[in-house]
């Protein structure tokens, strides 16, 4: 059994005993070897590995994306295993924002369309008007009818960040956020997404294999031979 | 397996080339270039083995196409000392007579207009004439002609009639019994041309039936046989001008023009289909180029040469090329016994098996696909640099001129190996080339519209039409592609219904409905009052005669006076000519005036624009006309231009009375009429044309609903002949689509996965999908019915003088086509992006 790594306060993303296996060619890999978890609401959690550790592996289960070879996931409450691939994605609607390593905005979509989008899959009747706040507070209320191709990496990366947080979700993942980003650019991304969860009280889970960044999370794991250390 | 490529000498590059193949055949790009490449061959094979086997049956059937090794056809009586002449040669003869004549079952109120056909003994001469007691029923060998008293009738006439064996027909002024239906005929000509049933008797009874007199219509062919000095013999005899020798390699010219025809029509068809395909094999070719440039720059590093490469690549194709080949050859082959169960028929003739004529052609169809659209950009692939695996950048693609230079030339080349002649081929690329734009232009302003509309849509109508406004560029591609093969069936099939509609429908109430000719000039006073007895007191009777051109403003003409092969045809044939001091309104004057009472027995004549123009005639030339031996020379006095679709008697010469009724000349004459006959097949009519018939047994009455009728079932054939071939192209536009969407699929997957992790359920994913595709769909359907409807009215206006306007439902059935079969076929190919699992948005192999 690795750690039990379990912080005060009611769970909102649980794992115990999660194992991801996979096949490569004859042979079977263990990514995660019977791991746990436990954050509490309103935590800042930083995961961080050396490269092929399984840290987006993780997050993908966290999140729902995928599921464990055993073992079992709670995220606001409710066990993964229980719901198929539609009850998943409803469980995520409007309660989970992502922030991803390349962006993944919707490039037939404007500025204002990616970001209302999340609030628009969870029914919310404001989506527009959050989409619309929520970019004036990344500074790109004078660019909502921008395509993405129209804008810096550094500008979609913030689109991005708008969106995670226009519906107002209990849980943001951010998978290496600043990973295709220079420095100077990466610096102020990382300081609009603190700034903003700070404000608005979500979960944080971040991916990094920058230590400096893991730093500023209230807490910080380390992921090795498929399991957490504190 | 990469080391062993790299050195590897030729034979290990096709094995190389082989397996690349094998294993690269899952990847989309690939399989829709082979769908491509098959349903051109599929399209071209199809028409080209049936059209090469009309042309065997045409070509090998010689003889027994004519019933004779050659014939001499007239439209007069042929001159006693003819058949003497042909006789002494040697030659074996025997003689038809062939008009048109209303004949009825003795004891039903039934009749139908047949051809009839009285022949002498020995018809015919070549082939072998087969009968039946009656329909399908036990073949036997005819005697030499139907004994007297006797006739055969085709099937046509068999079912038309209901007859039975043995029944009695009433023929003219005689009752005949049907004792056989006839099998098989050699010598069955006239083909599209060939309208009513058929009836064949003896010779002998003719006269007895009265059914020719004075004025009447009729052709006599004199059959002959011998041997081919003899036949040389008599081609050299010098034939009057209304009298033509006629010899297998030209006969049947009815049957190779209206196969040129369908020919033509059928190659626009396969064009549209192989252009379409040219397209999606360019597209597709691209998309596999770009896949090639990674392992491309993967086997340089590992040591493979460029030739290696090159010569891989274009086996590779190849392969791909003769496997696709086969498949579409299959698909063509099955294809061409459709046509030929649609439109074989209409030939009378019996098709051979297919041949192996087409495959050449076929083969190189395939191989200019291939060498103008997908090897150019696969082996552009071949420059990519062996840096290209540690940065994409590395090296970027050079502007192919060269490929654009190759799909230029194998356009034209498709177009010359295709159309077959310049002309065709021109106006077929100018045609496509300015359907396209226009369409694109209309798709480009559609698409911009619809871009502002989804601001207002929901999330899964916002994502879909999203899509469409992203990929623009492509969407208005899908949307021409599609929007042509859509715009081919909506002309060949409602547009054609619809102009037909509206020629009906102008047509004013109680047009004539029925014509009577042959009526004899002693007859006209018995028929008016015929009619006044049975409720119609004014029965036009209009008169004709018949002449040939001698002289034109004194000068002796003949057909070859005149260079345009239009005018030589029409000056062969006699002239009909009518006369009157009355003209009705479908006979406008465009210089001089309408004559009435005061012109009588002036030697003026008027004619229609149609002969100013062949003969290039002005007012005050004169014509001199040869009214069977009798000339008379008459003067140009006006210039009309006659309606013909009035469904009045009209004629291109007419003088004023006295001129040609009075002088006494003894001109054959006979008399015309039209009348419009309520309810034409209801009991009241048949009784009437049956007593017509019985009372007038020479008079012919044509029902001209059922000539049309007649004409509409030949005409339907050849059209669905047509809409199975642009079933192809419909095929072929689906493809570039599937091309275009083969190409989107990485990016597409990535915005599933991602829409996923943000919640989205697969009903809303699947709902931006469906209208993404029924958008597109809609918009090709709208395109094309929009283009359908400008040539409907181009036509209907410009060409047919109709009035035409703006036709909804023919919108509605284009969008809605377009909607169903689009969302159908994207549906189809996009269900697996559909399963994309949302942990592909996460960096694959992050930490």
């Amino acid at each position: 059994m690795s750690a039990v790594l379990i912080n005060n306060g009611p769970g909102v993303i649980v794992a115990e005993n999660l194992v991801k296996r996979i096949k490569s060619g004859s042979e079977t890999l263990t990514i995660l070897d019977h791991l746990n978890l436990h954050i509490t609401a309103g935590e800042s959690v930083a995961i961080i590995g050396a490269s092929g550790s399984g840290k987006t592996t993780l997050l993908s289960l966290l999140a729902g994306l995928d599921l464990p070879s055993s073992g079992e996931i709670r995220l606001a409450g409710k066990a993964l295993a229980a719901l198929d691939e539609d009850g998943r994605a409803a469980l995520r609607a409007g309660r989970v924002g992502f922030v991803f390593q390349s962006f993944q905005l919707l490039a037939g979509l404007t500025a204002l369309e990616n970001v209302m989008l999340p609030a628009e899959l969870a029914g919310l009747a404001d989506a527009e008007q959050r989409a619309r706040e929520t970019l004036a507070q990344v500074g790109l209320g004078a660019r909502l009818g921008h395509y993405p191709y129209q804008l810096s990496g550094g500008e979609q990366q913030r689109v991005a960040i708008a969106r995670a947080f226009a519906a107002r979700p209990e849980i943001l993942f951010a998978d290496e956020p600043t990973g295709n980003l220079d420095s100077a650019t990466g610096a102020r991304i990382i300081d609009l997404l603190f700034d903003l969860n700070r404000e608005r009280g979500a979960t944080l889970v971040l991916v990094t294999h920058d230590t400096a960044l893991a730093e500023r999370c209230g807490r910080a794991l380390r992921l090795q031979d498929g399991r957490l250390h504190g | 397996m990469v080391s062993a490529a790299a050195g590897a000498p030729t034979a290990s590059a096709l094995g190389f080339a082989y397996r690349r193949l094998r294993r690269g055949f899952g990847s989309g790009e690939l399989r829709v270039l082979a769908a491509a490449l098959a349903v051109a061959a599929a399209a071209a094979i199809a028409v080209g083995l049936f059209t090469d086997r009309v042309r065997q049956a045409v070509e090998s059937g010689a003889g027994d196409q004519l019933g004779a090794d050659a014939v001499i056809r007239s439209s007069d009586d042929l001159p006693t000392e003819l058949v003497g002449q042909m006789q002494a040669l040697g030659l074996r003869t025997t003689r038809v007579t062939q008009f048109p004549s209303v004949v009825a079952p003795v004891n039903s109120d039934q009749t139908q207009l047949a051809t009839i056909k009285a022949v002498e003994a020995g018809y015919p001469l070549r082939g072998q004439l087969t009968l039946a007691r009656e329909p399908f029923g036990a073949t036997e060998t005819a005697p030499p002609q139907p004994a007297r008293g006797e006739v055969w009738v085709d099937l046509r006439l068999w079912s038309a009639l209901a007859l039975s064996p043995d029944t009695t027909l009433q023929v003219g002024a005689s009752t005949l019994k049907v004792t056989h239906v006839i099998s098989d005929e050699p010598g069955r000509g006239g083909a599209f041309a060939e309208l009513a049933p058929q009836l064949l008797m003896n010779a002998d009874d003719l006269p007895a039936t009265a059914l020719l007199g004075p004025g009447s219509r009729f052709q006599v062919t004199l059959l002959l046989a011998g041997t081919p000095a003899q036949l040389t013999a008599a081609r050299a005899i010098k034939l009057e001008p209304e009298l033509r020798f006629v010899s297998p390699e030209d006969d049947r010219p009815e049957i190779k023009r209206s196969l040129q025809r369908a020919r033509s029509f059928l190659n626009i068809a396969v064009l549209a289909t192989i252009l379409l395909a040219a397209a999606a094999v360019a597209l597709s070719a691209r998309q596999h180029s770009t896949r090639l440039r990674d392992e491309v720059a993967l086997l340089k590093v590992l040591g493979a040469r460029r030739a290696f490469i090159r010569r891989t690549l274009v086996l590779q194709i190849l392969l791909l090329g003769v496997f696709a080949g086969g498949i579409g050859a299959l698909a063509g082959a099955l294809g061409q016994q459709v046509l030929a169960s649609l439109a074989g028929p209409l030939l009378h003739i019996s098709l051979p098996a297919p041949g192996w004529l087409p495959l050449p052609a076929v083969l190189a169809l395939v191989l200019l696909l291939l060498a103008g659209f997908a090897l150019p950009p696969v082996l552009a692939s071949v420059d990519s640099a062996p840096a290209r695996v540690f940065q994409r950048a590395a090296d970027t693609q050079a502007g192919s001129w060269w490929g654009l230079a190759a799909a230029a030339l194998a356009i034209a080349a498709l177009l010359w190996l295709e159309a077959g002649e310049l002309k065709l081929a021109g106006f077929v690329l100018l045609g496509a080339g300015g359907t396209a734009a226009v369409l694109a232009g209309c798709a480009w302003l559609l698409v911009r519209w619809l871009s502002r509309l989804r601001t207002r849509a929901g999330v899964a109508w916002r994502f879909g039409l999203g899509n469409i406004a992203r990929r623009r560029g492509a969407a208005i591609a899908q949307i021409v592609a599609l929007g042509v093969a859509l715009l081919a069936l909506l002309l060949v099939t409602v547009v054609r219904e619809d102009l037909l509609a509206s020629w009906r429908d102008k047509l004013p109430p109680k047009t004539p409905n029925q014509f009577l000719i042959n009526i004899q000039p002693q007859q006209t006073d018995a028929l008016r009052a015929f009619f006044a007895e049975r409720g119609y007191p004014d029965l036009p009777l209009v008169p004709m005669a018949r002449a040939r051109l001698t002289a034109l403003n004194g000068k002796e003409v003949t057909a070859d006076s005149f260079e345009d092969q239009e005018t030589r045809r029409w000056i062969n044939r006699e002239f009909n000519l009518s006369w009157t001091d009355q003209f009705h309104d479908d006979n406008q004057f465009v210089e001089g005036k309408a004559w009435g009472e005061e012109a009588r027995g002036k030697t003026w004549v008027s004619v229609d624009r149609y002969g100013v123009e062949r003969l290039k005639l002005k007012l005050g030339d004169t014509m001199t006309l040869d009214f069977a031996g009798h000339v008379k020379t008459l003067e140009v006095h006006s210039i009309r231009d006659v309606k013909w679709d009035s469904f009045r008697p009209n004629f291109f010469l007419v003088t004023p009375p006295g001129v040609l009724d009075a002088l006494g000349f003894g001109a054959p004459v006979q008399w015309l009429s039209s009348f419009y006959l309520p309810d034409a097949q209801g009991p009241a009519a048949r009784m009437l044309l049956r007593d017509l018939v019985r009372t007038f047994p020479n008079v012919t009455a044509v029902d001209l609903d059922a000539a049309l009728n007649q004409v509409r079932s030949i005409i339907d054939r050849i059209v669905n002949a047509l809409e199975f071939i642009f079933l192809f192209a419909l095929i072929a536009g689906l493809i570039v689509m599937l091309a275009v969407i083969e190409g989107s699929k990485p990016e597409r997957m990535r915005e599933t996965g991602v829409l996923r992790a943000l919640g989205a359920s697969s009903r809303t994913i699947t709902q931006g999908l469906i209208a993404e595709f029924a958008v597109l769909g809609l918009l090709s359907g709208l395109v094309a019915a929009f283009a359908a409807q400008a040539l409907a009215w181009v036509l209907a206006v410009q060409v047919f003088e109709l009035p035409y306007g703006p036709r909804p439902l023919l919108w509605l059935v284009g969008a809605v086509a377009g909607g169903v079969i689009v969302t159908a076929a994207g549906w189809l190919s996009l269900r697996g992006v559909l399963k994309t699992p949302p942990r592909i948005v996460l960096a694959s192999g992050g930490g």
